[in-house]
């Protein structure tokens, strides 16, 4: 189903102030996570279960002699086909009436299926510990201010940034801006593309890119396999009806080593990061 | 900023140079991306490329401390292109102006140069007057003796080649960039230039800023929307506080402190030698007059010259910079320093030894949020040995911005007031009840003194409420001023008088806050028209939004271009009128006297080309104080007219021991010192290691890898930090030969939740010859590998 409204993030148009990653953190209250130095002024390597939106900064030299400065907003895209919500065993996955993708906490049992499900490397999982000291984990991403947006508010993300790279609008207006923006971008950046992927029908975050996607760590043309749709869709409901949770979580275990291999097959391909 | 952040939507084209906005004022972006979207040009000139250059259309590099050279090449190009705006500059600047005989420049100093004092007589860089007294012009721009001539004379040796070989910049990038700015030169266009500590920061930090001022009026841009020289403040309040006289050679409003000197020994002495015959600073006695009336009060009368003789005077020519006055603190001639949110230690130059100059206190009080590097300058973290530190050490917990009410000043000089949004943590108090405190306390403590010593402290009024809480209305009735017998408020600095019948307490803020109320909380989103909102906040001065606006009309009064819209003289009226307020006199029609004197507030109405300060009246290129060329352009290598400070606090670095230039700069994600940001989790994750920028040829050379820990050194210090190797850094391709830049981030220090080294251990004491500001962008160091 797709969103009415999407996310827009124009990476030309970003000058990398990092205010959208303080905004995270501090309308989810996720705590700081200190990484060893990366050897740029990136902060952190990847997306974490903590860290939900990381600006990446990318030096390209370019095919003219030239030199470009590439930053990306990088945040879950809340794809409307998700791997992570194919993958998930338990249901705990879901889409809102906003196109979000979120985790329903109560029922995340902490199994990791959709880390491996995902193809963007966005949802990881977090370890917390109970009154008695016992750790468990959760899967955490953004949201997308799933709790703003049911407030009448934009994602804070996108209220912090100060220069449009960031919007939150109706999906017609996005994806006509989108164009727009594309045609005037494209002397400067011959690569330029809008990404959207079809694969999995769309994604509610939709970018601009300045250069290929591979050029951003992005899979050029990401798809949920079908062997994920078959089990989500089909095998999961039956199964459990007949085999009860346990076994399918056995079952979900041997699939989602089968995803995981699509998925290493797919990072072959993004040479560039 | 001449002009302020809004307008920059208005320009067809901004310079940044001496500044890295999207790093420092990422707001401004907000603002230059909509300028872009309409066609707008973008260029970015630093040594290195920053996330300001990833914005920009154009980038250009140059080698830190050669801006006058890379100026001076853009005035030669307008020059010998035509591209400068002549109806301007004939109208509107000193161009015409004919240079009294005295006049001369050899080989890099000007005429009038005393070696031993290191400095001119700036008297001998006069304009022609005939026998009435008038300056004696040549309209025609013709005169070999006139400002143009010799401007263009000067700058004819800034071609093209010479320049690049002292800056470094590829020569098909300069010549994209005159050509680009050069087109604002056409009426009607506007060219901003966008400059912050990346230009004041050098010994040559006042000509640097001079030149661009040159620039803009050569071009026509100076009052335009969209045009000016905008300075971008480093600090939310920075303008606020040099407004209100945090300089220690001014009093409120840019007046004068008075010095101990023989003509200034009677209040009319001082006057009279401070007071110029025209332009609107003729009337500095009302303002002067009032301001000594809100400082004493009743107690400030005709009969005692309005309490003059209780302002305490500077020693004539002393420096009381921050540099000589660490340089005294060195020397053990201080007692004792109250430091309110300052933390040199981390942000001062040489910072080594300003930590131990800090040792030779008897006494020290720190107020501030945090414990920094220099409250805790004694402890065993900060290197030091308590038990040989005598100096006794107090620390007040200040309250933050949103624990208190007030107002800032912005850059473009909006007056906003703030509101108190939760109460002060633990015993933490506002900077005005702290100093309140401290007023009351030593009023009490002199009020029963004879000495005729202790007379000011008991003169001083300090009428701001009851109890230890003072009333902030109060004083924002007071610094607006209001008339004593009456008690009204003062609509507008214009009613002021000298005969002690009102008070203000700093004149340029006359008319923020009349009988209508504090006209800064105002918050009415109405836009008259080129996004002024004249009725959001209050500017200083009159609510003026664009200063020399009335040099955005033509010299009949009629804008250059309709699109560019601010003030025009409506002749119905008889008055200037428009979306902004007029930076002139409302009523003076431009075919009266004066009526082009676009800059009213100077002596001669005029913008000046040629204006003399410390250095000379024109910008000349001089090398910083370490660098590792010769200067090309004469066989003066330092400005002539900065002085040497302590030698102790200033070891010097040769090029054969420290070849390679550095410069210092700030992040996003810090803010100075880092005492604020190195305290919020969420910023010290974002940038949580000291790192040192170098070239991938550099490290090459060097046999440094990327996140390999190097140690950098320069005459004055070491510092180790993490080797980010980058694209974004070039050899400097010199005309001599090839110089290798680094660049680092001076936010760090010892104290907070994120911590490393400190980059003002390498910086040198030294600074410009007018402001002293120290030249922490252009000093000379090694690197290699820990």
């Amino acid at each position: 189903m797709a969103a009415e409204y999407l996310k827009f993030v124009d990476v030309t148009k970003c000058d990398g102030c990092r205010a959208c990653m303080v905004a995270c953190k501090n309308w989810n209250d996720l705590p700081p996570e200190y990484e060893e130095f990366q050897g740029s002024i990136q902060s952190h390597e990847q997306l974490t279960a903590h860290t939900w939106n990381v600006l990446t900064f990318n030096e390209q030299e370019t095919t003219n002699g030239g030199f470009e400065w590439l930053f990306r907003h990088q945040s879950c895209l809340h794809c409307v086909q998700a791997g992570c919500e194919k993958a998930c065993p338990e249901d705990a996955i879901s889409h809102t009436k906003f196109g979000s993708v979120v985790v329903d906490a109560d029922k995340c049992v902490g199994c990791g299926y959709c880390v491996q499900g995902c193809q963007f490397n966005v949802i990881s999982l977090a370890t917390y510990k109970d009154k008695r000291g016992k750790e468990y984990r959760k899967a955490q991403k953004c949201t997308l201010c799933t709790d703003r947006l049911e407030q009448g508010l934009q994602p804070a993300c996108v209220t912090a940034c100060h220069t449009d790279c960031l919007i939150y609008d109706e999906r017609e207006a996005v994806l006509s801006e989108a164009n727009s923006r594309l045609l005037q971008v494209k002397d400067r950046f011959p690569n330029a593309n809008i990404y959207n992927p079809q694969g999995i029908k769309g994604t509610t975050t939709v970018y601009l890119l300045a250069d290929k996607p591979s050029v951003y760590g992005l899979p050029e043309n990401p798809k949920v396999a079908l062997s994920q749709v078959v089990w989500k869709d089909y095998a999961q409901p039956i199964g459990k009806a007949m085999l009860g949770v346990t076994t399918m979580a056995v079952i979900g275990a041997v699939i989602s080593n089968s995803i995981a291999k699509v998925k290493n097959g797919d990072k072959g391909v993004d040479h560039h990061e | 900023m001449t002009n302020h952040w809004n307008d920059l939507q208005h320009t067809d084209c901004a310079m940044i140079i001496g500044a890295n906005p999207a790093e420092n004022h990422p707001i401004s972006f907000k603002w230059l991306l909509k300028a872009k979207g309409k066609g707008g040009k973008i260029i970015s000139v630093d040594p290195r490329y920053t996330r300001t250059s990833q914005q920009a259309d154009i980038y250009g590099s140059l080698r830190s401390g050669s801006d006058i050279a890379f100026m001076g090449g853009l005035i030669n190009y307008m020059l010998e292109k035509e591209l400068y705006h002549k109806e301007y500059v004939i109208a509107y600047t000193n161009a015409s102006f004919i240079v009294d005989e005295k006049y001369s420049f050899e080989d890099g100093l000007f005429n009038s140069y005393d070696e031993a004092k290191r400095s001119y007589d700036k008297t001998s860089w006069a304009f022609k007057k005939d026998e009435e007294g008038k300056i004696l012009k040549d309209l025609t721009l013709e005169d070999p003796r006139c400002v143009f001539q010799l401007m263009k004379k000067h700058y004819s040796r800034y071609d093209v080649e010479t320049v690049i070989g002292v800056t470094g910049t590829d020569k098909k990038t300069y010549l994209e960039i005159a050509k680009t700015f050069g087109a604002t030169g056409k009426p009607g266009k506007s060219g901003t230039i966008l400059y912050a500590m990346g230009a004041t920061q050098h010994t040559v930090g006042t000509q640097n800023v001079r030149i661009y001022a040159m620039l803009q009026l050569l071009l026509g841009n100076v009052g335009m929307p969209g045009g000016g020289v905008n300075a971008l403040r480093g600090e939310s309040n920075v303008q606020g506080s040099t407004d209100f006289g945090l300089l220690y050679h001014n009093v409120n409003g840019y007046m004068e402190v008075p010095t101990a000197s023989p003509e200034e020994a009677t209040y009319k002495g001082f006057l009279e030698k401070n007071t110029p015959k025209s332009g609107y600073w003729r009337n500095k006695p009302k303002f002067y007059t009032s301001m000594l009336k809100a400082y004493y009060g009743n107690n400030a009368t005709a009969q005692n010259e309005f309490g003059y003789q209780y302002m305490p005077k500077l020693t004539p020519k002393k420096d009381y910079s921050h540099m000589r006055l660490f340089d005294a603190m060195y020397a053990g001639e201080l007692e004792g320093l109250l430091m309110f949110g300052t933390n040199p230690v981390v942000g001062g130059p040489n910072a080594g030894k300003e930590k131990e100059a800090l040792s030779k206190l008897k006494w020290m009080v720190a107020v501030d949020l945090w414990e920094t590097e220099t409250s805790a300058f004694w402890q065993e973290g900060a290197g030091s040995k308590p038990a040989d530190i005598q100096t006794e050490v107090f620390f007040l917990p200040a309250c933050a911005s949103f624990e208190k009410e007030g107002s800032i000043t912005n850059s473009g000089r909006w007056m906003q007031y703030r509101w108190q949004a939760i109460q002060p943590k633990g015993e933490s108090k506002a900077d005005l009840e702290i100093i309140h405190l401290l007023a009351l306390r030593l009023k009490e403590l002199y009020q029963n003194s004879t000495k005729p010593a202790d007379t000011p402290i008991k003169a001083m009024s300090w009428d701001y409420g009851h109890g230890n809480h003072p009333d902030i209305d109060l004083v924002c009735r007071e610094i607006n001023g209001y008339d004593m017998n009456t008690k009204k408020q003062i609509s507008l600095f214009a009613n002021l008088k000298d005969d002690g019948s009102t008070c203000s307490g700093n004149w340029i803020y006359c008319g923020f806050y009349t009988e209508e109320g504090n006209l800064s909380k105002r918050r009415d989103h109405t836009d008259e028209g080129m996004g002024n909102f004249l009725n959001w906040s209050w500017a200083w001065p009159a609510n003026r939004r664009i200063l020399g606006n009335r040099a955005s009309c033509n010299p009949s009064g009629q804008p250059w271009s309709k699109d560019k819209t601010v003030v025009y003289w409506d002749a119905a009226k008889r008055l200037w009128v428009g979306n902004d307020v007029a930076d002139f006199p409302k009523d003076r029609a431009p075919d009266i006297e004066g009526g082009t004197d676009a800059f009213f507030m100077l002596p001669t109405g005029k913008g000046g080309l040629f204006a003399g300060v410390n250095e000379g009246p024109f910008p000349e290129h001089y090398e910083p104080y370490e660098n590792p060329v010769s200067n090309v352009f004469s066989n003066i290598q330092l400005n002539p007219a900065v002085k040497y400070g302590l030698e102790e606090m200033n070891a010097k670095g040769e090029a054969k021991d420290f070849p390679i230039v550095a410069t210092t700069y700030r992040i996003s994600e810090h803010w100075q010192s880092g005492a604020m940001t190195r305290n919020q989790p969420w910023l010290s994750e974002l940038a949580s290691h000291m790192f040192i920028e170098m070239s991938e040829e550099l490290a090459k050379e060097k046999g440094i890898k990327n996140k390999d820990k190097v140690i950098v050194t320069s005459a004055r210090g070491k510092v180790e930090a993490y080797a980010l190797v980058t694209k974004r850094f070039k050899p400097h391709k010199l005309k001599e030969k090839t110089v290798h830049q680094i660049g680092m981030p001076w936010h760090f220090g010892y104290k907070g939740i994120v911590t490393g080294e400190t980059a003002n251990r390498l910086t040198p004491h030294i600074g410009d010859a007018n402001t002293t500001i120290p030249e922490y962008k252009a000093f000379l160091c090694d690197v290699r590998r820990a």
